[in-house]
């Protein structure tokens, strides 16, 4: 069964033999199901290639990426597909929502090209929307909408098919704080109640603090951990802080 | 420095606009190829009446002409706001608009000039095409030769530069109007679905089609539906299929939203709310375009089946048309045709001469039946116009539209088997009782056995009905206007000679001229060749009671050649080269027509793979796999490649088919209805391909190309 997520040892370079960038180096780490990990690190520090391949998108140069049972990086381009579109919800900065279509046609598109029937998709889509607060903006389109709605709807079209993990990348970076304070208690509330594990890459502290643990990338490594643990959010978020300050010196300094 | 950077630009740009390149190219290759028809020496020389040519393709360049300027302008336009944010840098860098405007004309006129050039060398290609096939048709042989006139070379670069001068125009006044925030922000905006009404919009569909159907029903029946057509309802007509053209998107569009918003059963399947969205936002924000490519499709339509029409008329009909080798009308019954005979035994080598009387025995009753019963005279001849009415007999009798003589037309049977036998038919025999019918094939399939109605009186009384005969035999008034009517010779007595006539049949062909030289010999009755109808007969008429006019053309319309003097090898390059005259400018018009709006449809995509590539990253994301991208691809491409195409053939067809109905009726060619539009749909479809499939390779790549970038 898939209960967790094993990151195993995993290399991305980039270029070619006369100029290669090491990515992410030598990566492993694990995420339990109902987890709400967040990934922080400054610009690139490879937070958003380990995503990627996390998200099947980009493929790993070395290593394994384990879902419960399945290793992703064994997988054909074709399966690849399928095995996104049966676990796997992705949130995005700048949203990645199809301006052509409503907000609730975004979700049912979702949901169509999973072969499921009319009604099935109507239940499903109207119980989203009523979750995440957007069944007034239904018929709305996006651009017709606010930040924060175009991106609580991309959470509903994320969501609507019960991924087993959800990959939001830089979610918050278009919002206003307001907006972002409402989204990330929509992330908590999801992990909570719908038991949703999140992996959420931002570089943002405030976004990072209702996280229930942290990993510090830096040129592609893992240099720190945070576990929230029993503690008040803004406690962690001064543990948050505290780690970011360093980050700024030697590598050895943070340690 | 802004000389390289126009030059790196229209790299770029040609690259980027390939088939708008091309398009060019294939359009200066096409005025180069038919300018030299003009201006061809052998061509002037050898036709009388290149003068035809000569205007027909002339006006096919000035509509050509207009249509190259609105693509040139529509791309020229479209390529600015495609560039506005390269446009915003350089105004950002302190250049002066004026000195963009000038380096954005630059590129646009390297790239016209490359075009151009490239198209002269495929033109030189196409000429050497073209001219074969004419001289195929003047029954010449083509030796490949380059014909590089100046005077063609002139036109050509006026007709292409008319077009860039017309398209440039007003160029200047945009980049006036600019300001760098606008511009840099241009290429961020995405479509704004903007909807309302749609719910009131969506029945222009449904009316639109509507009238659609109405206006074929007027088509094909409105002389009998609403009492024939008059100027009023043709305009009325005509309007309103055009506003219908246009108006048929916003309620298509509309349609599709109004039926996404209810639910439709269908946008629950795969990806088809995704390619039905696409489509409605495209042709909503479209549409005015999308009716002008509609516009312009129909018209290829047509012009292309008009093409086929005449062309299919000069390789089937025209043999038929003149089945004798030589064969020379008087109508003075005494003349003896010794100066064309001289004429003949000077330049030919006669096999066979032979000269005979069609007679009359001062009876209508034929013309009078087939004047009241063909179509294509309606009830003109019928008292009080009337259905069902009398005939008219003082209107027929006093008529002159040369349709029929004022007497039936006779034959006697020893000079009728002995043009069969000339024509290598087999003879006929009659009983000295019988007689027989002579009729144009295209007149007996709409008459059919009429000979009940018929009494022809012979010496010893009525003469008894002995069958049709239908063979090609030269009834445009040489042989009788549509029909003769043929008696044994012991029952003719009481006929009396009407008009002579000589037919030769030669040993090879008949040199070129001929027909030119028996004109010359300038008979009183003649005018170049033709008879003179109106003058001198009258007057005679008046004279001497006993005359009356005894010439006619028959029935046949559309294309009639009526002369004395016919020499079939003479006359039939010379008709095919008027007939080329249709055939040539309608097919140049068509194709140049497709290709453009063509090109449109495939920058128009091709640049939204560009712009809006991230809706099919997202299409991955949320799970689908490449070929289903692909395939969606693929769909979202035919469904708006296929819209205006269909929507256009399904409106030229309605025409299409009733002008090849009135073509096939009045030649009397014998031709499937269907048939000249479904060439033309197949010949369209072709091209249409071949678009297709480069635009949709260059939306793959383009949209693949993304993804490669984005992972490195």
């Amino acid at each position: 069964m898939y209960d967790n997520i094993r990151v195993c040892d995993v290399e991305k370079y980039y270029g070619n033999d006369s100029n290669v960038t090491k990515a992410i180096d030598r990566v492993s780490f694990t995420v339990e199901r109902g987890e709400f990990v967040g990934v922080m690190g400054a610009s690139g520090s490879g937070k958003t290639t380990l995503l990627n391949m996390l998200a099947t998108i980009d493929r790993v140069t070395s290593g394994h990426i384990f879902y419960g049972d399945t290793d992703i990086t064994e997988l054909k381009d074709e399966k690849l597909s399928d095995f996104r579109k049966e676990n796997l919800g992705f949130v995005f900065q700048d949203y990645n929502l199809l301006d052509t279509l409503t907000m609730e046609e975004n979700i049912v598109l979702a949901l169509t090209i999973r072969k499921e029937g009319k009604a099935e998709i109507q239940r499903k889509c109207g119980e989203i929307m009523r979750i995440l607060g957007i069944e007034e903006i239904k018929n709305k389109f996006p651009y017709q909408v606010s930040g924060g709605q175009k991106q609580r709807c991309a959470c509903a079209r994320a969501l609507v098919n019960r991924p087993r993990l959800l990959l939001a990348d830089e979610p918050t970076g278009a919002l206003d704080s307001r907006s972002a304070q409402t989204l990330l208690e929509t992330f908590t509330d999801m992990n909570h109640s719908l038991n949703a594990t999140i992996l959420m890459v931002t570089h943002d502290a405030f976004s990072a603090s209702y996280c229930s643990r942290i990993l510090f990338l830096k040129d592609g490594r893992i240099f720190h951990e945070l576990v929230r643990g029993k503690k008040e959010r803004r406690v962690f978020l001064n543990e948050i802080l505290d780690v970011l300050s360093l980050t700024g010196g030697e590598l050895s300094d943070a340690r | 420095m802004l000389g390289k950077l126009a030059v790196r630009n229209v790299k770029r740009s040609a690259k980027d606009y390939l088939v708008y390149v091309i398009t060019m190219m294939l359009v200066t290759a096409l005025m180069f190829a038919f300018n030299s028809i003009l201006f061809s020496p052998d061509i002037r020389r050898r036709i009388d009446m290149a003068g035809i040519m000569t205007a027909m393709i002339g006006l096919a360049t000035f509509f050509i002409v207009i249509i190259v300027a609105w693509l040139i302008n529509y791309m020229v336009r479209f390529m600015l706001e495609k560039r506005s944010r390269e446009f915003g840098t350089y105004l950002l860098l302190g250049m002066k608009k004026k000195e963009i405007a000038r380096l954005y004309m630059r590129e646009n006129v390297i790239m016209g000039m490359g075009a151009f050039i490239a198209g002269m060398a495929m033109g030189v290609l196409l000429q050497q095409m073209i001219m074969a096939v004419l001289y195929t048709m003047l029954q010449e042989n083509y030796h490949l030769k380059l014909q590089f006139n100046r005077w063609c070379i002139l036109m050509t670069v006026c007709c292409y530069g008319g077009c860039y001068v017309l398209a440039l125009f007003r160029c200047k006044r945009r980049f006036k109007k600019m300001n760098i925030r606008d511009l840099m922000d241009a290429g961020n905006k995405n479509e704004e679905v903007k909807e309302s009404h749609e719910r009131v919009k969506q029945w222009l569909l449904p009316l639109s089609l509507v009238f659609l159907i109405f206006f074929g029903v007027w088509l094909f029946f409105g002389a009998a539906l609403f009492g024939g057509w008059n100027g009023g309802t043709v305009i009325g007509f005509l309007v309103g299929l055009i506003l219908v053209i246009y108006l048929f998107y916003i309620g298509l569009s509309s349609f599709i939203i109004c039926y996404i918003r209810r639910g439709g059963a269908l946008i629950y399947k795969g990806q088809n709310l995704f390619l039905l969205r696409q489509l409605s936002s495209k042709i909503r924000t479209m549409w005015f375009t999308m009716g002008t490519l509609t516009s312009l499709f129909t018209i290829a339509f047509l012009g292309c089946t008009v093409a086929m029409m005449f062309s299919d008329y000069q390789s089937k009909a025209l043999e038929d048309k003149f089945p004798f080798d030589v064969q020379i009308n008087s109508p003075d019954v005494e003349y003896d045709f010794s100066e064309e005979i001289q004429i003949l035994n000077e330049y030919t080598e006669v096999k066979d001469i032979y000269p005979y009387y069609i007679c009359e025995n001062g009876t209508d009753q034929v013309n009078v039946w087939l004047r009241t019963h063909l179509r294509c005279f309606g009830t003109m001849y019928r008292k009080g116009g009337k259905e069902d009415a009398e005939a008219d007999l003082e209107k027929i009798r006093n008529t002159d539209d040369g349709s029929y003589c004022r007497f039936d037309t006779y034959m006697k049977l020893s000079d009728y088997n002995y043009l069969r036998k000339m024509l290598g038919y087999q003879e006929i025999s009659l009983k000295a009782d019988e007689y027989a019918l002579h009729i144009k094939n295209r007149v007996y399939r709409e008459t059919g056995d009429f000979a009940g109605h018929l009494t022809v009186e012979g010496d010893a009384g009525e003469l008894k009905f002995a069958g049709y005969h239908m063979e090609s035999f030269s009834q445009d008034g040489h042989n009788g206007g549509d029909y003769v009517i043929v008696v044994p010779d012991e029952s003719a007595g009481n006929l009396r000679p009407y008009y002579k006539e000589l037919v030769a049949d030669l040993k090879g062909r008949a040199p070129a001229g001929l027909a030119d030289r028996l004109d010359d010999i300038g008979r009183d009755d003649e005018v170049y060749g033709h008879l003179d109808m109106a003058g001198d007969l009258d007057d005679e008429i008046e004279e001497d009671e006993e005359m009356v006019p005894n010439s006619c053309f028959g029935t046949d319309q559309i294309i009639v050649y009526a002369a004395v003097n016919l020499v079939r090898d003479n006359l039939i390059p010379e008709v095919k080269y008027m007939l080329s005259a249709i055939v040539f400018p309608c097919f140049y018009l068509g194709f140049v027509f497709v290709c453009v709006a063509l090109t449109v449809l495939s920058v128009q995509q091709l640049s939204d793979s560009a712009k809006y590539k991230f809706r099919y990253d997202i299409l991955r994301k949320i799970g689908l796999r490449k070929n289903e991208v692909a395939a969606a691809v693929a769909k979202q491409l035919f469904l708006y490649y296929l819209c205006p195409a269909v929507f256009a053939a399904g409106i030229a067809g309605t025409v299409a088919i009733f002008i090849s109905g009135k073509f096939i009726f009045y030649t009397g060619i014998s031709t499937s209805v269907f048939q000249y539009f479904g060439v033309s749909f197949l010949l369209f479809f072709g091209i249409y391909g071949l678009y297709f499939a480069a635009t949709y390779a260059g939306f793959q790549r383009n949209i693949t190309l993304h993804t490669r970038y984005e992972l490195l």
